[in-house]
């Protein structure tokens, strides 16, 4: 059985292995062992404190079976610590003029540091072979947030790999980037990984960008996610996000917005009481977490549509997610708003 | 037979507009329609009296034959531009995105609009008949303006401008209005520049782009647009640099071309023109020389001339037909300069 788990040191062989498989090079995991190992005992390190408010912490999250594992995912408490966080904020300007009968809306592009003070999900990579199972990656993270809502903020986003060839070049960054730094897409991000962002500032446009004037393949690519990427921006739009509000700087993917409160599987995931362990025959898909923060572990499978607050789970099920009769665990069933 | 630049009259309404049928659509500023040349004409009487406010000065110089009547040319002055309806213009800025830390230098051009030119003394409306664009006669009437300036700088603030026409393509279209304006104004480039002529420009302010627009965004033949002069015009550009204007931060909204500038204190008509004493005489006949202008020094009475003579210890010998196309007696003062720069060899 497929579950989410936090990320271990042990994990570390078998995430370099992810990293370094072909993929977007944005926002998924950064394809350097120091780098990685890093992020595990940073989110260890998070996951052991007691945490009233939201700070440096991030969590890393594996997805596992049998000691195999097909994705990653994270979460950063707060985006910006001791930086800004810097995305295009989508702006528009409305023109209007009674004398010529002219009134019409034109987009920019707004250097926004707005989403500083938000928690981040990122880092986001799952094994083709387990597709079916992104919401669960994705979504796993929510029922965490759900869980443990004072160490995270109370606006939330994601921001997803955007258009590239397979070479890795961006339309985007070709009429954008390229003319402020000179650089490749590629050596840009490699040159940048596990610096300061703080370049960012010093080298990208201050002023609001008008978009007739980017090149169509550049304004075509805006909030368009990587087709790598359907799975968890469904996933996403499923809970509720908003995709147009914003996107990355660098290739244009895009950054989806919510706030928690209006998050999907914050307002429809409940807590139940394990009463008893059985066989469980269900039709409607859940996602069933434990309430720890440490050994957090989050499963999909089938229950009934309708659960009274003492449920029954199946014995071998409630072992995987730790837990045993007397124990409360946090359920949401599944949403699909779109086509998956 | 000689030409001369002089002041403009009530009596030149018709003449004025007998010239504006000659200049085409093209010539926004001149236009055959007499009520508005009256109007012009009552502005710069107003402004010559001093009833006139600040922003409402302004000068209009017609080119003369003197032994005929005949009006081939016409130029302006406005005192101060942008008081009533704002003057606009992009302001070029340069910004640089550098990174030590990632090897990053990157310059960045901008175009910013920009009131910049708030204030400026501009010189406008010139237009000559095609039929009399010979010798020197461009000069003439493009230089006036600046004997004008220095003969009564204290009606005048610190600077000046000129804008002048933009680069169109072969369809009269403008490829600058076409990559940027377009987008935001929704019209033809005709239509806005009628608009304009009209005086209708409030739309200006409602519909430009109100964040800067970088440079490297636009397309190349936009790019090409900036700053650069459409052919026909480009005579003219040379007759303003060779006085001291400069394309320095402005361009036109518009088409791009350029808005040239200085400081009036600056202009070569400051430094090298001077004053001198009328001499007439019919029979001590003065040595040929370079093209000299040669202002009469009464404000209502101005009048501009070229003659191939050069003062001499503080005097200038005119033929009594100079002096008469000129209306100068002996003993009046002038303002004289060489009409053209002398090269550096």
């Amino acid at each position: 059985m497929l579950i989410v788990r936090p990320g271990k040191l042990s994990d570390l062989d078998q995430l370099e292995r992810m990293a370094r498989s072909k993929g977007p090079i944005l926002h998924s995991l950064p394809p350097d062992r120091a780098r990685l190992q890093e992020l595990i005992l940073r989110s260890i390190d998070s996951l052991q404190n007691e945490i009233d408010y939201p700070g440096e912490e991030s969590y890393l999250f594996v997805l596992e079976e049998n000691g195999t594992l097909y994705g990653s995912a994270s979460i950063v408490a707060l985006a910006g610590q001791h930086e800004p966080f810097y995305a295009f904020r989508n702006e528009v300007v409305v023109h209007a003029s009674r004398e010529l009968h002219v009134n019409h809306r034109i987009h920019a592009l707004v250097m926004s540091h707005e989403l500083t003070s938000c928690t981040r999900l990122t880092g986001f990579y799952i094994e083709p072979e387990k597709a079916a199972y992104a919401d669960l990656l994705s979504r796993a993270r929510l029922l965490f947030i759900a869980q443990h809502r004072q160490r995270f903020c109370k606006d939330i986003f994601s921001v997803l790999p955007g258009i590239a060839d397979a070479e890795g070049n961006s339309p985007f960054w070709e009429s954008v980037g390229r003319k402020f730094t000179r650089r490749d897409f590629a050596e840009m991000e490699r040159e940048s990984a596990g610096r300061s962002r703080g370049f960012i500032a010093e080298v990208m446009p201050v002023d609001p960008l008008y978009v007739p004037l980017l090149s169509i393949d550049a304004q075509r690519v805006m909030g368009e996610p990587h087709p790598g990427s359907r799975l968890p921006y469904q996933s996403h739009l499923d809970e509720g996000f908003e995709p147009d509000r914003f996107i990355d700087i660098f290739d244009a993917g895009p950054i989806l917005t919510n706030t928690l409160d209006a998050c999907y599987s914050l307002r429809h995931s409940a807590l139940h009481h394990l009463a008893y362990t059985s066989d469980v025959h269900g039709t409607a898909s859940y996602l069933v977490c434990n309430t720890s923060a440490s050994e957090f572990r989050c499963i999909k499978t089938h229950l009934p549509k309708q659960l009274s607050h003492d449920i029954a789970l199946p014995t071998a099920l409630a072992a995987t997610l730790e837990v045993s009769t007397g124990s409360d665990v946090r359920c949401v069933k599944l949403n699909h708003s779109g086509a998956a | 037979m000689m030409k001369i630049v002089r002041l403009c009259q009530f009596s030149d309404v018709d003449k004025l507009v007998e010239l504006a049928h000659k200049a085409g659509p093209g010539m926004t500023t001149l236009k055959p329609d007499p009520s508005a040349q009256a109007a012009r004409i009552d502005r710069v009487r107003r402004t010559i009296e001093g009833s006139a406010a600040i922003a409402d000065q302004g000068y209009l110089f017609l080119m003369e034959e003197t032994d005929t009547g005949e009006i081939v040319g016409v130029c302006g002055i406005e005192t101060a531009v942008g008081l009533e309806q704002p003057f606009y213009t992009y302001r070029i800025d340069t910004s640089v995105y550098a990174s030590r830390e990632m090897h990053i230098w990157s310059k960045m051009d901008k175009l910013t609009i920009s009131h910049d030119l708030t204030g400026y003394t501009e010189l406008c409306s010139l237009f000559l008949d095609p039929l009399h664009r010979v010798s020197c006669n461009g000069a003439l009437l493009s230089k006036s303006r600046f004997m004008f300036l220095a003969q009564f700088s204290d009606r005048f603030g610190e600077r000046v401008c000129a804008e002048m026409r933009g680069v169109f393509d072969e369809k009269g279209d403008s490829p600058f209005w076409r990559a940027l304006g377009s987008h935001f104004y929704r019209i033809d480039f005709h239509e806005a520049d009628r608009l304009v002529s009209l005086g209708k420009k409030s739309f200006l302010a409602e519909l430009m782009p109100r964040f800067p627009v970088y440079i490297d965004f636009l397309p190349d033949d936009a790019k090409a647009c900036i700053g650069a002069t459409h052919k026909d015009t480009t005579p003219a550009r040379h007759l303003l640099e060779s006085e001291g204007l400069r394309l320095e931060r402005h361009i036109d909204i518009f088409e791009a071309g350029p808005v040239l500038e200085a400081r009036i204190d600056s202009l070569r008509v400051m430094r090298e023109s001077g004053l001198c004493s009328v001499v007439i005489s019919d029979t001590h006949k003065a040595a040929p020389s370079a093209p000299h202008l040669i202002a009469t020094g009464k404000l209502k009475k101005f009048r501009t001339g070229l003659i191939y003579t050069a003062p001499e210890q503080g005097l200038i010998m005119l033929t009594p037909a100079e002096a008469k196309a000129l209306q100068v007696s002996t003993g009046d003062q002038v303002r004289m300069m060489e009409a053209y720069p002398r090269r550096v060899v």
